[in-house]
């Protein structure tokens, strides 16, 4: 059976230590912007942690929420791409694919959630630091659209490395870097089609909610928390 | 006005067409310098890339994009004043029609540069045309800009068609009325014609054609332009109302247009007998209607929303009633509606200075509409952490002036190589209004012959 | 072609004009044989009357017709074209409303289009080959005339014409 891999983070545990901010930036060749071009809101973070904070000090809250590319069954950033940039892959994640993208920017547009990101400038990488870009990613040139793909890179060399061996592709084998860089375990990933897998049975769990789930997206990624917040958004 | 003689009238109307003078040509040079100035900084924009430009995070359409809207709203100045008028048949449209055509034509050409100016990979921008390429790929349906693409495209052909039929004859009467290479080249567009009664009837069957196929086109472009935004999941920008509000505003800013252009025709091309104040009065009061449409539009648009209270909206709702944008908002309830429709109500101020200057602030207000329909919602979506702002940048700051700049360059150069109000219409319309409705009579002898 | 020989009068009305067409008419001049040419289209006037039939708005409803078929086909069949379909946001890959904004600007542009073309066709333009015109009709004459005059009719053709109120007679290109 086909997968559709999805995602879930436990809020209740996420420390907003932003280890899987920095991990996705190191895995998915992210260049960082610079000083100057990160107060102009240029950053690209692909996964971010929202911060928002309750009360006055000094009993002041602080909740944590990693925001990432939803995977959306019912994505609206797929439909208003005229050159198919963007679109759905037989295992339901949303494919983005640079070569196609001349850069309208109307995906950007359309997430609800604000996590697709545009190369205002080429980007550029210190030498030395070239030697450390992952080969396995593609580098995004000036003008195109880029955000998280759940590893697929990762996805594809397990799923490749399984048919070798001819075996199913194990639970909890593939790790995106965000999932696997964090220290608190807050994140799963998984397949949603198999009931067995973790994510499955986390997804199924009576703190599971959906991001903005009134808007129609249908998101792959569940938030388990105790409660909701956002001024009742995403209850 | 006091009857003319046709060759006073072709006289009059075919002046312009020689010669320059020094004030013409200072002011075409500070309009190509300022384009000149905006094709530079298109071309730094490409060589560096977006960054050059304001737009950034969360808001990634500003300057541009409403430029794009202004402009193809603009364009619906000729559609609607030139086909709906020619087809009811309105005895004022004459001097009218070419003028606003003219504007249709340039305004439309305009607009539709700024999908490939916004792009971040211009130079791929034909991939919006469904050809068979190599990659085996056709552009995506499902897209509201490939409906644009078909829309703008198929508006600017039909245009372009309503400009050029109606000059044919007018070319061939300056070609009568030249010598040498000038009448060389207005003989070629001239394309032979010589008025025999089946190519009038040819020509007049297809205007009427045009002018009925033109205004579902013209309707439908804008609604497709507005939705751009309203198929997206944007606070506020996720409304019905879109395509009607948008065609409405289109019409508007297109008359407002349309008067500023016949004044300023009329006040530099000396044409005070032809562009009569009873045209500025009748397209005053077409402009003073749109105004009370364009209120009532946002009127609803707002009370709905207000009403509604949505949590993903009243964020933006608020931020331009009372926040970051408000100034915006208000100075634009103030040019389209606070002080046009005093002008434009009031019999004594309906003049033709009256209505150049509504004209003159509903063309801002309008600019400042669709300024505000995009970036106060892109500022401000649903997850509160990602709000942000947009602040233009000079590339975009110059890059607009260069479109006014350039239209008003289009037009001056249009004006000194064809007639800018339509001689043979203009002639026909004398002579209907002289000899009335005429019954029709048989080829048959009626007076007997003296041989 | 050489311009061919025509005997014309120019006139400086159309009540004029018209009594010139009728004294071509009672001298049994074939229509086929008559021109007319004018600055602007005198539509009440019979000298105007003839070729007036057209079947121009059909053309154009054809060619509508043509244009929505084809702009239907480019919607669905471009869709169908990839290797594996490019499913997006949840809708079908065959979507009717954006098929039916797409058929409809086509039957629109096919309807434009048609209309050109059948314009350039029916009166047979451009045609920047040398023909029989007066520069005074742009100054607002009629010309109304008789292609290839024989030569035992020219004399009163003119006669007729300038009896009709012509205001100047012409002979072109006629042996004399």
């Amino acid at each position: 059976m086909t997968h559709r891999w999805g995602m879930v983070i436990d809020l209740d545990r996420c420390t907003g230590c932003e280890a899987c901010v920095v991990a996705c930036h190191a895995e998915n060749n992210i260049a960082t912007v610079g000083e100057q071009e990160a107060s102009r809101s240029r950053a690209k973070h692909w996964i971010r942690v929202e911060r928002y904070y309750e009360g006055e000090f000094p009993d002041v809250k602080v909740k944590f929420q990693p925001v990432l590319c939803q995977q959306c069954d019912a994505a609206p950033c797929e439909p208003v791409c005229p050159t198919f940039a963007s679109y759905h892959t037989a295992e339901g994640l949303n494919g983005q694919i640079y070569n196609r993208c001349i850069g309208t920017r109307y995906c950007a547009n359309a997430c609800p959630y604000n996590v697709r990101f545009f190369n205002f400038y080429n980007p550029a990488w210190d030498k030395p630091l070239d030697l450390q870009l992952n080969p396995d990613v593609s580098v995004r040139s000036v003008g195109v659209m880029e955000k998280c793909t759940f590893c697929v890179q990762r996805i594809k060399a397990a799923e490749i490395q399984a048919a070798a061996e001819k075996r199913p592709v194990k639970d909890g084998e593939i790790q995106p870097a965000c999932v696997e860089s964090c220290p608190t375990s807050a994140m799963v990933f998984g397949d949603l089609n198999d009931p067995e897998s973790e994510a499955s049975r986390l997804a199924n769990s009576r703190r599971s909610t959906k991001l903005l789930a009134e808007l129609g997206t249908r998101p792959k990624v569940t938030y388990l928390q105790r409660g909701s917040w956002h001024g009742g958004e995403n209850s | 006005m006091a009857a003319k003689t046709p060759e006073q009238i072709t006289d009059d109307l075919l002046r312009p067409l020689s010669g320059i003078s020094g004030r013409y040509g200072l002011g075409a040079a500070l309009l190509a310098g300022v384009t000149v100035a905006a094709c530079c900084a298109f071309f730094y924009q490409v060589y560096a890339g977006l960054g050059v430009s304001g737009l950034r995070w969360p808001v990634f359409w500003g300057f541009y994009i409403t430029n794009f809207v202004f402009w193809i709203g603009l364009s619906h100045a000729g559609t609607l004043i030139s086909a709906i008028l020619r087809l009811a048949n309105a005895r004022w449209r004459r001097p009218v029609t070419r003028c606003a055509e003219v504007i249709t034509v340039f305004a439309l050409s305009i607009g539709a540069t700024f999908p490939i100016i916004h792009l971040g990979r211009p130079w791929l921008a034909f991939w919006l045309f469904p050809y068979p390429s190599e990659r085996g790929i056709w552009p995506n349906i499902r897209s509201p800009l490939l409906w644009d693409f078909f829309a703008i495209n198929t508006y600017l052909i039909s245009s372009v068609t309503f400009l050029l039929l109606p000059i044919i004859p007018d070319m061939a009467l300056v070609r009568d009325r030249t010598t040498g290479l000038k009448q060389k080249i207005y003989g070629l567009l001239a394309l032979g014609w010589t008025g025999t009664p089946k190519q009038w009837h040819r020509l007049e069957t297809a205007m009427h054609i045009m002018a009925i196929a033109v205004i579902p086109v013209a309707v439908s472009v804008h609604s497709i332009v507005s939705w751009d935004f309203a198929m997206a999941p944007v606070p506020m920008w996720h409304s019905t109302i879109f395509a009607p509000y948008f065609v409405a505003g289109a019409i508007f800013s297109g008359i407002a247009a349309l008067i500023l252009a016949m004044a300023l025709l009329r006040k530099f091309l000396h044409l005070e007998e032809y562009l009569l104040p009873i045209h500025f009065e009748n397209l005053g009061k077409l402009l003073l209607m749109m105004s009370l449409l364009w209120f009532y539009f946002v009127f609803s648009e707002r009370l709905t929303t207000w009403y509604g209270n949505e949590a993903g909206e009243m964020p933006v709702f608020w931020a331009t009633q009372h926040g970051s944008y408000a100034p915006l908002f208000w100075a634009m309830v103030f040019c389209n509606f606070l002080i046009p429709v005093p002008i434009l109500a009031v019999k004594k101020l309906r003049t033709i200075t009256g209505t150049a200057v509504a004209s003159f602030t509903v063309v801002v207000g309008m600019w400042l509409e669709r300024f505000l329909i995009i970036v106060p919602s892109l500022s401000h979506k649903y997850l509160t952490y990602s709000w942000g702002t947009y602040r233009p940048t000079w590339v975009e700051i110059t890059i607009t002036a260069g479109t006014f700049c350039g239209m008003a360059l289009l037009y001056m150069i249009f004006s000194k190589v064809v007639p800018i109000i339509s001689i043979w219409e203009l002639k026909a319309g004398q002579h209907h209004a002289r000899h009335g409705a005429r019954i029709v009579q048989p080829a048959e002898p009626k007076e007997v012959e003296a041989d | 072609m050489p311009v061919p020989p025509a005997i014309y009068g120019l006139f400086a009305d159309p009540e004029s004009a018209e009594r010139g067409m009728n004294a071509l008419n009672r001298a049994g001049i074939s229509p086929k044989r008559i021109v007319v040419m004018s600055a602007e289209p005198f539509d009440e006037y019979s000298f105007s009357q003839m070729d007036q039939a057209t079947p121009m708005p059909w053309i154009a409803a054809i060619g509508g017709a043509v244009g929505g078929i084809l702009g239907f086909l480019l919607a669905r069949l471009t869709q169908e074209a990839y290797p594996f379909p490019l499913i997006t946001g949840g809708m079908p890959l065959l979507a009717a409303w954006p098929t039916g904004i797409v058929t409809y600007e086509l039957t629109m542009l096919g309807a434009v289009v048609t209309t050109i073309i059948a314009l350039l066709l029916s009166t047979q333009l451009p045609n920047w080959k040398p023909k029989l015109y007066d520069p005074e009709v742009s100054n607002g004459k009629i010309l109304i005339g008789v292609l290839e005059p024989s030569d035992s009719m020219r004399a009163e053709l003119e006669n007729r014409l300038r009896g009709a109120g012509a205001v100047k007679v012409k002979v072109m290109g006629v042996r004399p």
